[in-house]
């Protein structure tokens, strides 16, 4: 059997996001309760007929081990529910819920995540996501990671720095429709390649925003999507992949693991109406485009993507989101949304959209 | 209808104090090796991997997953890394399983792990700040509870910790080796959370667990007898609110009413051969016994007090040791289903159950809030 | 090995060549939000607030924001005051265990209280005034106020740990009768 199957048709039928903020006063916790109730009323179920809930998050972020645990109160944990969480990205959350469904016992699935980045220091805290015997103590932050792969991109050809620029231009445009975005507005390309270098070649605005937010979907299987969505966003494929950890093991100007999960999650290369791509770093969207091949003509972060709205541990699963709400909306008919995890594109998911 | 899942293959490491002679990698690499050679497959033979462990911050590295993925061959394939509080290396098998289930991987590794001697935990569960109270601590008062609810008389943790204690003997891989355990020695012991005492509680622990599953045509043709996985539930409720029973909770009974449903178990007292559960302080043996059916409400005790969750009674429970002998936090909960197939396979060794068919393995975390169970059996109907 | 966030050092019978002290520090900014800024603001001031939920009338203390068992979210005008006078629901006596930044060092009271008026508990409160022997659950106490010129909001967290040991020293046993079992085993945590 392939890696993923379509044997089971699964639908996004609602969501919610906060607006991605620099800094929140509320927990996450409070940040969830209002996004999670927002999800379920878009479905049109009480929290009571959800058949599983999983949700993404990480201690770090807030400094408090289990800080997961406390946002089982803004899901309607009592009467008890049969739930569980990993510590990565809300989109892995999704998948984990999406294989719940699989078995058929079930038919709705709640998926939620939450990010408050401004509670620690992102440049101090992210060099501790790598190997803590070769890695770590050498404080490599996430630009100047982000750096090395922008000049391994350059070196060889596959970009200049104008097409990073030209990269934040969009993002930033595309991001004033998205009213949950963070950083928007009109860029000139000229003028910000007349910025100064942060981590060469990368400049500032190459660089995400630091944000606080949260995100909440609700997953229906066949019959019962149907009745819940007038036009469910159907999840074709959805597939995940991980590279090593090692950057020099890794040629940093392709992303094999996204293009393996794109294969495996059943995209053919044919037309998309959208990508909605996880690029925390201006170079790592055009490191996506080439490795999964998207044809031309495909509108990329149409919501103005990581650049500009970029809620660790959300940031994924948002993708997800704003391809589906396009789908449903009937503003296209078939999308992809990518998420990733860890630094420099080490671990990628893809997830294959599509209308009736 | 849900493809059929088999555990194939088993590994664990040697539980102690410090694993100083080897790196994190190294350590996972052991349990891993292990369990591929009980199963005869190979890492080029696994589809996905799928990592527990408790909080990132025993270690000290966020989401260590992302560099032990080079260590554990998954480079190219699916990984995920579950956490759900004490509970999760129980929650990591039932993730692998599911990925099984639904048939959209046909041989999933599932590995779980703490190395705690190069962090420091009571460090990480007090996030940092003076006076922690420990897991110990945070448990403590519902013992207390329980023994002002049921009446029972206070040598019964004592009990608890030396059957286990007395069980891990039999277990090579176990941290503590207490050969001249005695109930006067428990009695004797420092009360470290009134009313638990030291020697009623777990160790900490360096160790890692691997569990290889695989889809019926795996399990069939594996080279051991394999454990079939007949049921699985996880169950989570809100750690604190007016009216929450903490002792009983309602996550674990309803947990455990889904997993014997789901295995047409009716009497799991009688059913169950063999339990693995989470007891990292005696008393939780009695209070999960009662938290999950299989003993009525304050009659756990009477059990335990009978003798009938020794290796030779009626309901064993932990020959293994249990997590009292032995405690890699993340590593626990896989631990009681590794334990469990290892009985229902005949594979357990000294500390074999005569005849065990079917089992139980329980974990749980958080504010005994969390809950994982699987039933386990050694045919697949 | 990596030692990570600890500041533990390393002994034993390692060999030294292998091991490598990698001692890290991370720098959190925890900003309490509105809804526990009003709490300690009245804290201070010598007044317990909580939140009624509008939907089930539970009163949570310290005030969540948003009730669990309803999900629905509260604020400023579900405040109401309690008593700083309730019911010990469940306690351990804690030996402390040494740990990087640890400074208890001798047996300490972890207890939960049920305020009169609220219905969660305010949970690692100290008691004091009566042995370590002589408690029990549905003990009556009383908050024992620091002066007001001594209090802080030093232990106070957003994640709902530490407590109000920083403005209230401990509770103290109010020499009323006990409390019957109804009222308290509900509230054990």
């Amino acid at each position: 059997m392939a890696a993923t199957g379509t044997a089971t048709d699964i639908a996004v039928v609602g969501w919610a996001q906060t607006p991605a903020v620099r800094r929140s006063p509320s927990t996450e916790v409070q940040l969830l309760v209002p996004t999670i109730t927002d999800a379920i009323a878009m479905a049109g179920l009480d929290r009571r007929e959800i058949g599983f809930t999983c949700s993404g998050s990480c201690d770090y972020l807030t400094g408090g081990p289990f800080a997961f645990v406390q946002n089982l109160e803004a899901s309607g944990a009592w009467p008890p529910i049969a739930e569980s969480h990993v510590e990565m990205d809300g989109a892995w959350a999704l998948y984990e819920a999406w294989v719940r469904l699989q078995h058929g016992d079930i038919d709705t699935a709640l998926v939620f995540s939450s990010g408050k980045s401004s509670a620690s220091e992102p440049m101090e805290l992210w060099p501790h996501q790598l190997d803590p015997y070769y890695l770590a103590p050498l404080g490599v932050d996430p630009a100047s990671l982000a750096g090395l792969q922008a000049r391994a991109l350059l070196d060889a050809g596959k970009a200049t720095e104008r097409d990073f620029a030209e990269v934040v231009a969009r993002s930033r445009r595309n991001g004033r429709a998205n009213p949950n975005a963070q950083l928007t507005g009109e860029a000139d390309v000229d003028a910000l390649l007349a910025e100064p270098y942060l981590r060469e070649p990368l400049r500032r605005h190459d660089l995400p925003p630091i944000g606080d937010g949260a995100a909440a979907l609700v997953l229906a299987r066949g019959a019962r999507a149907r009745e819940l969505c007038a036009r469910p966003a159907w999840i074709r494929g959805i597939d995940h992949r991980i590279e090593p950890h090692q950057p020099g093991m890794r040629d940093l100007t392709t992303s094999t693991s996204a293009a393996l999960a794109a294969r495996k999650a059943g995209y053919d290369g044919g037309p998309l109406d959208l990508a909605e791509l996880h690029a925390p770093f201006s170079p790592q969207e055009i490191v996506l485009r080439q490795s999964l091949g998207l044809p031309e003509g495909t509108e990329v972060n149409p919501s103005g993507g990581a650049l500009a709205a970029n809620v660790v541990m959300v940031a994924g699963l948002a993708r997800v989101i704003e391809a589906a709400a396009r789908i449903v909306d009937g503003g296209a008919d078939r999308a992809l949304a990518h998420a990733t995890n860890g630094q420099l594109l080490q671990h990628n998911l893809v997830c294959v959209l599509e209308g009736e | 209808m849900a493809e059929r899942c088999a555990v194939v293959g088993v590994g664990q490491t040697h539980f102690t104090k410090r694993r100083d002679d080897v790196s994190m990698p190294g350590l996972l690499r052991e349990a891993v090796d292990r369990a591929l050679d009980d199963a005869e497959l190979t890492l080029a033979d696994i589809d996905a991997v799928v990592i527990g462990k408790a909080p990132d911050a025993f270690e000290g590295i966020v989401q260590p997953e992302l560099f032990l993925a080079d260590a554990l061959g998954a480079a190219g394939k699916p990984l995920m890394r579950v956490h759900t509080a004490g509970s999760v290396g129980g929650s990591t098998v039932l993730v692998a399983a599911h990925l099984v289930q639904s048939r959209i991987h046909r041989r999933v590794l599932a590995v779980a792990w703490e190395k705690q001697s190069e962090g420091n935990a009571q460090w990480g569960l007090a996030g940092g700040r003076s006076g922690g109270i420990g897991a110990g601590g945070a448990f403590a008062p519902w013992i207390r509870a329980y023994i002002q609810r049921s009446q029972a008389p206070e040598y019964i943790g004592w009990m608890v910790a030396v059957k286990d204690r007395l069980n891990a003997l039999k277990n090579p891989y176990a941290h503590l080796r207490i050969a001249d355990i005695t109930l006067e020695k428990v009695k004797e012991s420092p009360m470290l959370w009134d009313p638990l005492r030291f020697l009623e509680s777990c160790p900490s622990s360096d160790g890692a667990c691997a569990v290889v599953l695989t889809d019926e045509a795996g399990g069939r043709r594996a080279p051991r007898p394999p454990a079939w996985i007949a049921a699985t539930a996880m169950r989570s409720e809100l750690g604190q609110f007016p009216g929450r029973d903490p002792v009983r909770p309602q996550a674990g009974v309803e947990c455990s009413a889904d997993v014997y449903r789901l295995a047409g178990i009716t009497d799991p007292r009688r059913q169950i051969d063999v339990a693995e559960l989470y007891v990292p302080f005696s008393w939780y043996e009695p209070m999960w016994l009662e938290g999950h059916d299989i003993a009525g409400p304050g009659e756990g005790w009477k059990i335990v007090d009978a003798g009938e969750t020794e290796m030779g009674g009626a309901f064993p429970v932990n020959p293994s040791g249990g997590v009292l002998s032995s405690n890699a936090i993340g590593a626990s909960g896989m631990v009681r289903f590794a334990e469990a197939a290892l009985q229902v396979r005949g594979l357990a060794g000294e500390h074999q159950v005569d005849g065990a068919r079917t089992a139980l393995a329980q974990a749980y975390g958080g504010a005994a809030q969390y809950f994982a169970l699987g039933i386990l059996r050694s045919d697949p109907d | 090995m990596s030692d990570a966030t600890t500041g533990a050092t390393t002994t034993g019978t390692a060999k030294q060549h292998l091991v490598m002290e990698h001692l890290v520090s991370l720098t959190y900014r925890d900003a309490l939000p509105p809804s526990l800024d009003r709490f300690v603001d009245r804290l201070l001031e010598g007044h317990i607030v909580g939140h009624r939920c509008p939907s089930c009338s539970r009163v949570y203390v310290p005030p969540r924001g948003y009730c669990p068992m309803c999900v629905v979210p509260t604020a400023a005008d579900h405040e109401v005051e309690v008593s700083d006078r309730g019911i010990l629901t469940g306690f351990t006596v804690i030996t402390p265990i040494a740990y990087y930044g640890q400074q208890e060092t001798e047996p300490f009271v972890h207890a939960s209280v049920r305020l009169d008026g609220a219905d969660t508990t305010l949970v690692g409160v100290e008691i004091t005034g009566v042995p370590h022997d002589e408690l029990r659950m549905g003990l009556r106490v009383k908050a024992v106020w620091k002066p007001e010129s001594e209090r802080s909001t030093e232990g106070i967290s957003s994640r709902g740990w530490g407590g109000v040991s920083s403005v209230i020293d401990s509770f103290e046993p109010t020499g009323e009768p006990d409390a019957p079992p109804d009222e308290y085993r509900d509230h054990v945590f």
